[in-house]
């Protein structure tokens, strides 16, 4: 009887302990603290993830040798355990001053509370792409600054399309498709515009074409996805699958996409920067000058999708100023030109494309003019979810040959039952 | 309770009729119990700190809608009752990751102790040569790496290049995409499982069939029983208990069914090999924390079932 008593005891108390949680009603906005004059002084601890984790240590001694006071301790973290560690961090309010953040997790990690909102009288909003800029705005507040981006272009094979009879890179939705057509029926390409049919991160894939028809996901906090010109969009992309103008698997999770394209299998495809160097490596001697880069095509505009990491200063950073100055030297436009050359990251800062090292490639200019009109999905705090909503719907168009209006109205419903998070 | 109300008990003899207790003896067995608690108090407190308080907090968590946005301020979260369990039943994709999981498991499981059963009779049976090699063979996938195991099979089931449909075609079938088709990518996963895992159970089933005695199999010769009668009357009703362990534990480890699809599928195409592990995984992923650990309980309870089920099913008669 005894240890039932204590059970009981034991029940009560958690249903008490259960009572006292409950949200806030209300969030306050949050005011952005202004950065203090001087040289940064004190130790300033960054977390960083891939290739910037590794690199980044050696190249902020020229930021050390400026500011004698100071260190940067860098550690580097892997991307597969970035999001939890960061999570960990945030929860254990045990966090580094600086962190780099994914573009997509800023609404999640913003949302807790736990970054400084950005000094907008210490960091010029303007030096930066608007789009990247736009990745570090939740509720109307900065959270952080761009560090590098990244966006989507089209690669097709020069020497396939010279075989094909087309001269000019396709600039408009209707040549896309003559290309694609041309590339597979004269050129021989199995894919003639590879498109990925599903999967992680389709989203990134398909977007641009619903943004360049002038779709939205959201209008202020609610899902805006199930409109006539997001269906027009996935109808144009379920087109390139039902036209067999692109294989119904995904070359990319097999690890086929490169050798595909070397091959010739796939005339053309859509990604980001990373690929130049990964096909000049993979292709052997001679195959840079067998591809080429094109922007996005029009239809209402021409955007693509803007990607890339933010830099962000915790709430609990124990060395703010010296923090916000650390970024504030890593956005100047000649160090991010020299960060690209250390690492091959992309300039957030409009300026650093000035630079001959950007301007005179030519794989790198394209880029350059593309991330003038290039947009992300807006920060939420569900985006991943979200995210996988619009991953499901647009297997589903390419493999299952659902009906595109069906599948907008499911992402609609589904998005908006996850919701924004706000 | 020493002063136990005589109503509830009243058919008990009266408290004056039990030996006195005197403070002495209380005193030495509070000793004693301290003692106790003192050599058990190592275990004890890593066990509760590290096993209990998750546990209970997880349990805890599941009744309430805590997000990864909450991570700052862990006690603001509202309680939902019993709200995410509802929810996890009108979700479509966790039911479609429940029939999956349970097709994988209902014909998984059985495949996989027939093939441990048969590759462990055969290797029992004096007609095998070279039967360490053998025994080494079948049991090196168990312990060899899974994301090794995924990337081979992905080239061994690749489409175009891949092992199995070149063969396939040396015999005029032109075979299908298997990890890409949504109708066949949770039957390949099935078989590489049963594959993989198979090796164990063998073991296990050799010890087992080693310990048969072998005058049953004399007495049952005499009486004129041949090779199968022989194995239909002796050894598996000898093997029960050995069945029984192979069946639950294999069970246990399909209904996680997790590693083979993340590495080789995603979940898909379109969701078909996505698993109740892999949707909980998803879910902590995207953040909902709460949703995640209930989805967690309702694993853990499907486990306990299957597993009761088992006991249930394979009990020896006596």
């Amino acid at each position: 009887m005894r240890r039932q008593r204590r059970l009981w005891l034991a029940a009560a108390a958690a249903v008490l302990a259960l009572a006292g949680c409950g949200r806030d009603a209300g969030g306050g906005q949050d005011g952005a603290r202004s950065v203090g004059d001087g040289k940064a002084t004190g130790e300033i601890t960054v977390w960083a993830m891939g290739t910037e984790g590794e690199k980044l240590a050696e190249f902020a001694k020229a930021f050390t040798t400026e500011n004698p006071d100071a260190k940067v301790t860098v550690t580097a973290v892997p991307w597969d355990a970035a999001h939890q560690k960061i999570a960990s961090a945030i929860a254990g309010k045990q966090t580094p001053d600086i962190s780099m953040i994914g573009t997509t997790w800023m609404g999640e990690f913003a949302k807790t509370g736990a970054f400084d909102p950005t000094p907008l009288n210490f960091v010029d909003k303007s030096a930066f792409f608007s789009g990247a800029w736009d990745t570090t705005v939740v509720d109307g507040t900065s959270y952080g600054v761009p560090w590098y981006v990244e966006t989507r272009l089209i690669y097709y094979r020069k020497d396939l399309a010279q075989r094909a009879g087309i001269t000019a890179a396709p600039q408009t939705w209707d040549e896309l498709k003559t290309f694609a057509k041309a590339l597979k029926e004269k050129a021989g390409a199995q894919s003639g515009l590879y498109l990925q049919p599903g999967g992680t991160g389709s989203w990134q894939s398909f977007l641009p074409f619903a943004w360049s028809n002038g779709a939205e996901l959201t209008a202020g906090k609610d899902f805006s996805i199930d409109t006539p010109e997001m269906t027009e969009a996935l109808t144009y992309y379920q087109s390139f699958f039902a036209e067999n103008l692109s294989v119904k698997n995904d070359l990319g999770l097999q690890g086929a996409l490169e050798q595909s394209f070397i091959s010739g299998k796939v005339g053309a495809f859509v990604s980001g920067p990373w690929h130049v160097g990964l096909l000049t490596e993979q292709g052997g001697p001679g195959f840079a000058d067998k591809f080429a880069v094109a922007p996005m095509p029009r239809k209402k505009t021409a955007t693509s999708f803007i990607g890339g990491s933010d830099l962000a200063v915790f709430k609990d950073a124990k060395n703010r100023d010296a923090a916000w100055k650390f970024i504030a030297w890593l956005s100047k436009p000649e160090v991010q030109v020299k960060w690209y050359q250390a690492v091959k990251d992309l300039p957030a800062v409009q300026k650093g494309w000035d630079d001959s090292t950007l301007k005179d490639d030519p794989f790198l200019a394209t880029f350059g003019l593309q991330l003038k009109d290039a947009k992300s999905p807006p920060p939420m705090a569900t985006w991943e979810q979200v995210a996988s909503v619009i991953d499901g719907q647009v297997e589903r168009v390419a493999k299952a040959g659902e009906n595109p209006a069906t599948a907008v109205k499911t992402m609609q419903q589904q998005a908006s039952s996850v919701g924004t998070g706000g | 309770m020493t002063a136990a109300p005589a109503t509830t008990a009243p058919s008990r003899p009266a408290a004056t009729d039990r030996p006195h207790r005197t403070d002495g003896v209380t005193g030495r067995r509070r000793r004693r119990a301290l003692t106790g608690w003192l050599f058990a108090a190592p275990f004890t407190v890593l066990f509760a700190v590290f096993m209990a308080v998750p546990v209970v907090a997880s349990l805890a968590m599941s009744f309430t809608d805590l997000r990864s946005t909450d991570l700052r301020n862990p006690w603001s979260v509202d309680v939902v009752g019993l709200d995410n369990y509802v929810r996890l039943f009108s979700d479509a994709l966790f039911r479609r990751a429940a029939v999956n999981t349970l097709v994988f498991v209902v014909v998984g499981v059985p495949l996989t102790i027939v093939a441990g059963l048969a590759a462990a009779t055969a290797l029992n049976s004096a007609l095998v040569r070279f039967r360490a090699a053998f025994r080494v063979g079948f049991y090196l996938p168990v312990v060899t790496s899974i994301v090794a195991i995924a990337v081979v099979w992905r080239f061994l089931l690749d489409p175009e290049a891949g092992l199995v449909n070149n063969l396939l075609r040396v015999v005029g079938i032109d075979g299908p995409n298997w990890l890409g088709d949504s109708s066949l990518a949770l039957p390949s996963i099935t078989v590489m499982a049963a594959w993989r895992n198979f090796g164990f159970l063998m073991v296990i089933f050799l010890a087992g069939l080693q310990a048969v005695p072998a005058d049953l199999y004399e007495a049952a010769r005499i009486d004129g029983a041949g090779r199968w009668a022989q194995f239909r009357h002796v050894t598996l009703p000898m093997l029960r208990p050995t069945l029984l362990f192979g069946a639950v534990v294999t069970g246990i480890g399909y209904l996680q069914l997790f590693e083979e699809p993340f590495v080789m599928t995603r979940g898909g195409p379109l969701s078909s090999t996505l698993s109740v592990s892999y949707h909980i995984y998803n879910q902590f992923g995207f953040g909902n924390y709460g949703y995640a650990a209930a989805a967690s309980y309702v694993l853990f309870v499907g486990i306990v079932a299957l597993s009761a089920l088992q006991f249930r099913l394979l009990r020896s008669s006596e």
